[in-house]
């Protein structure tokens, strides 16, 4: 326990794993896709601060950030097209529920 | 240190959740990419906590507030059906996950040993960033700018109006 307020790997799985929890839960539980996606984006940060730690645990290797660069590059992907998405739908809808697409279950 | 910046990070996510408000969860949003930057300092990889605080905070914040300023969408609509079992499901597995994933990563001794093993690393400059990018991985380099000016392409064209 003395370990994990000062940081130790367990520490920073710990708060990734909290963090990508927090992530899953604005996705199933919130309903405005802004939200869903804002949950996408925590989900995707918590997964580089696990490979971060992991990386530290190696003697801080460098291909840690290299991939960590990688993440952040189809992050940006997937912001630009799902807000894109997002700004369609509401044009189509007008509204930006995720609830309310239900045009194939009719 | 460690506990601070936790605790940014995890009260930045958990307030996200509960607001209401589109945009103030957007801010606390924000708040939390600070923690991860944080957190990405002590990790001695100043680096990422730079990309961390340009990408996140700065580039990506500012596109999903302008979203949501356009659609002016501000306030969550009122439900059009109200799904009492999913959204209480929903709650139960991410906690049932969360609670199991935290008691297997406490009890596990090859994370422990994993961590007790590291010593102190050096920290992480650009000039090694780049010396790896461009060697070893030149071809991912080039395929993520293909990707970028795909993602570019498509939003474009997705946000077009139809004639």
């Amino acid at each position: 326990m003395d370990g994990l307020m000062s940081g130790n790997l367990q520490g920073y799985l710990a708060v990734g794993l909290l963090l990508f929890v927090a992530g899953l839960a604005t996705v199933l539980v919130r309903r405005t896709l802004l939200m869903q996606f804002m949950g996408i984006e925590l989900m995707l940060n918590a997964a580089n601060v696990v490979l971060l730690a992991f990386a530290r645990t190696h003697g801080n290797d460098v291909r840690g950030t290299v991939f960590y660069l990688f993440i952040i590059g189809v992050a940006a992907c997937e912001a630009a097209v799902g807000l894109a998405l997002v700004i369609a739908f509401h044009r189509h809808r007008q509204t930006t529920d995720a609830d309310r697409a239900d045009l194939l279950k009719q | 240190m460690f506990v601070v910046f936790a605790l940014i990070t995890l009260l930045g996510a958990g307030a996200m959740i509960l607001q209401k408000n589109v945009i103030t969860a957007g801010l606390c949003m924000v708040l939390c990419f600070f923690g991860v930057a944080g957190l990405f300092l002590l990790l001695a990889n100043p680096v990422a906590a730079a990309l961390q605080l340009i990408v996140y905070s700065g580039a990506i914040m500012v596109l999903v507030l302008f979203v949501i300023m356009l659609l002016n969408s501000h306030e969550e609509e009122p439900a059009a059906q109200s799904r009492p079992y999913q959204r209480w499901g929903g709650v139960a597995l991410c906690a049932v996950l969360g609670v199991g994933a935290l008691r297997l990563v406490m009890k596990s001794p090859a994370a422990a040993a994993l961590g007790a093993k590291a010593g102190p690393a050096p920290a992480m400059t650009l000039e090694k960033v780049g010396r790896e990018l461009f060697s070893a991985h030149l071809l991912a380099f080039e395929a993520v700018g293909l990707l970028l000016l795909a993602a570019m392409i498509a939003a474009v064209a997705l946000t077009k109006k139809e004639p």
